[in-house]
């Protein structure tokens, strides 16, 4: 009994932070989407809520696009750093300061770095000008929101590639020089040694910079509010306009449902990962 | 017809050159040693013959093709590591699989392949494990079925034995030779072990500063060394200085040294009058004779088990001697003799 009383104690500091901070927002956010907490009217256990919300498209079309936004960043950003982090295993002249660079964006604040996307790509901006210029486009042309998100997919990928980079770089670098010798000694090509050698035993690591991406730009706001299409809604606006109209619990439902996909996905995104870097297996 | 043939192969890494125009051959079935201290450019060497450097000058064949310029993958090669390399995320059976499942081979093939080479290498109880559920010996194992799955003209080994303790040392060196005999392979091995070298090879190449200093049979190069260095780094020797005093008769040769004057016999003439010359601690003979008698005082003595190391001091000149019977613990002065044909002329002195 004293030793768990010790190991309770131990643990509190940390359990503490999670139960008190974490759960109490987890709670709140689930009791409200079903009918408590209500701050404008009567509070109690409704179902009302979710089912009203099911049967808006509005919210439908929210999930659909806020999982193609986290599915796709996260794809993007890893695909761009799996051959940086490659590229740069090896420590060369200037590849510090490549590495440095490409790190940059880490540092850059998410907002700040769409307001700077936008002037690059808006109706008189350098982009439009450019293509001009060089005599490829006739006139200016709209690509400020456009209706593929194809401005967010930029500033997510431009975002977390570092993020990706990070942990991947990490990974690829402790597997040994041997190893891809061996590898490449028995035949395995640079692909074949990316497949069978460095995906599989950086499969962690990608697992992690997926479901970190993944959960990030699921709920993404700000990119979506500055850059994304004006005729879609991610899941985070839609919450913050229900909020703002004082429909609190409609925005809890919407947060729940942020939370169940980011779990869900993050798991199937972790499976899907394993079982396609090691080879089709997921042991 | 030689499997392997190295040509004037040298390799520049900016002012410093690793190695430098080195040639020579293995035949088929034959085990040849790059031997060597560290840094004299055998491991650069055999990565050239593997393909994972490629030289700066010369030319490589592999069976009778330039492959000079060929990556390692494509190269009729196999490697045995000195960490072992094996994929840590696969099966040991997975591992012995792995470049034949490169070369596309029929499942049924491949299974046939990696029984046979399992029941060689007695790996059959250990093919579902991982890499680190084996020990060092089993892992080297598991190295080596991975090379000999793939049937390669040349097997490669850079050291492999560098990280099992003395006594598995002793009984996998001789699998590794025994399995090699049985493939019939041509292997270039890479150590900087004497032992090792002069216990499993054909042939052994003494390498120095990016060259190859000798060149022989290890028993020709254990008794006839052409250099103080191959005949210290190769066993133990007594290095002296000596001058020609004259021929006494046909292949024997009276020279003055500083711990005396000995008759020396050898099928080949001294380089120079001023040369140096070496004799073999355990060649020293109890007691005093007619020839090349001599008088020392022991200064240290090392039980070796079979026999002990006694360092001997000769009109002030330390020297060694190997002796194997009796107590030594008391023995303070020392009667021997070196038998005339014992010693061996070495380099000229510049």
């Amino acid at each position: 009994m004293k030793q768990w009383l010790k190991i309770g104690l131990l643990l509190a500091p940390g359990l503490g932070l999670i139960l008190i901070f974490i759960g109490s927002v987890v709670y709140i956010a689930i009791a409200q989407s079903f009918g408590y907490y209500n701050l404008s009217g009567e509070s109690g256990f409704s179902l009302e809520h979710w089912s009203k919300m099911f049967d808006r498209l509005s919210y439908t079309r929210a999930i659909g696009y806020s999982l193609y936004i986290g599915v796709a960043s996260a794809f993007l950003a890893v695909a761009f750093a799996y051959p940086l982090a490659i590229w740069l295993r090896r420590p060369f002249a200037g590849s510090l300061f490549i590495s440095a660079v490409l790190k940059a964006p880490l540092l850059v604040h998410g907002l700040v770095a769409a307001f700077l996307y936008i002037n690059i790509i808006s109706y008189n901006g350098i982009l439009n000008q450019l293509m001009q210029a060089l005599g490829f486009w006739d006139g200016p042309r709209r690509l400020q929101n456009d209706n593929g998100a194809i401005g967010v997919l930029i500033l997510q990928t431009w975002k977390n590639m570092p993020f990706a980079l990070l942990l991947l770089a990490g990974a690829v670098q402790a597997i040994g020089d041997d190893l891809l010798d061996a590898a490449a000694d028995l035949g395995a090509g640079p692909f074949d040694r990316f497949r069978r050698i460095i995906a599989p035993l950086a499969v962690s690591a990608t697992q992690a910079a997926l479901v970190i991406i993944f959960v990030g730009a699921l709920a993404d706001f700000s990119f979506q509010v500055i850059a994304g299409p004006v005729n879609k809604q991610s899941l985070s606006q839609l919450m913050v306009f229900f909020k703002g109209y004082g429909r609190w619990n409609d925005a809890a439902v919407i947060a729940v449902t942020l939370m169940g996909l980011g779990i869900t996905g993050s798991g199937i995104l972790a499976l899907f990962s394993r079982f396609v870097m090691r080879g089709g297996r997921l042991s | 017809m030689n499997t392997v043939s190295v040509q004037n192969v040298s390799m520049r890494f900016g002012d410093f050159t690793a190695v430098n125009d080195v040639s020579f051959t293995v035949a088929k079935g034959e085990f040849v040693t790059l031997l060597g201290p560290s840094g004299c450019g055998k491991t650069t060497l055999l990565n050239m013959v593997s393909g994972f450097l490629q030289p700066s000058s010369g030319k490589i064949e592999i069976g009778g093709n330039d492959v000079t310029f060929v990556p390692p993958e494509r190269r009729d090669t196999a490697m045995c590591f000195q960490s072992y390399a094996l994929f840590p995320h696969l099966s040991v059976a997975e591992n012995l699989q792995f470049g034949l499942k490169q070369k596309k081979m029929l499942p049924a093939d491949r299974k046939r392949r990696l029984d046979d080479v399992a029941e060689k290498l007695d790996l059959v109880a250990q093919l579902d494990k991982l890499p680190n559920q084996l020990s060092g010996g089993q892992q080297q194992r598991v190295a080596l079925g991975r090379a000999l799955t793939m049937r390669p003209s040349v097997v490669l080994f850079d050291e492999p034995l560098s990280n099992l303790d003395a006594k598995l040392r002793e009984s996998v060196r001789l699998e590794i030779r025994k399995i090699q005999a049985d493939y019939n392979l041509a292997a270039i091995y890479v150590t900087h072990d004497q032992g090792e070298a002069l216990a499993m090879s054909d042939r052994i190449l003494i390498m120095r500063s990016g060259q190859i200093e000798q060149s022989g049979t290890p028993t020709d190069i254990y008794n006839f060394p052409k250099s103080s260095f191959v005949a210290d780094f190769i066993g133990n020797a007594n290095i002296l200085d000596a001058t020609i005093i004259k021929e006494e008769s046909r292949n024997s040769w009276l020279v003055s040294t500083e711990i005396g004057e000995f008759l020396v016999k050898s099928d080949t003439a001294p380089v120079a009058k001023q040369l140096k010359i070496c004799w073999r601690p355990e060649n020293a003979q109890h007691g005093g004779a007619e020839l090349n008698s001599i008088e020392a005082r022991v200064t240290h003595r090392a039980f070796q088990g079979n026999y002990t190391d006694l360092f001997i001091e000769i009109n002030g000149v330390a020297q060694r001697v190997q002796w194997r019977e009796g107590r030594l613990e008391d023995l303070t002065n020392l009667s021997m003799h070196i038998r005339p044909e014992d010693f061996t002329f070495l380099e000229a002195i510049t």
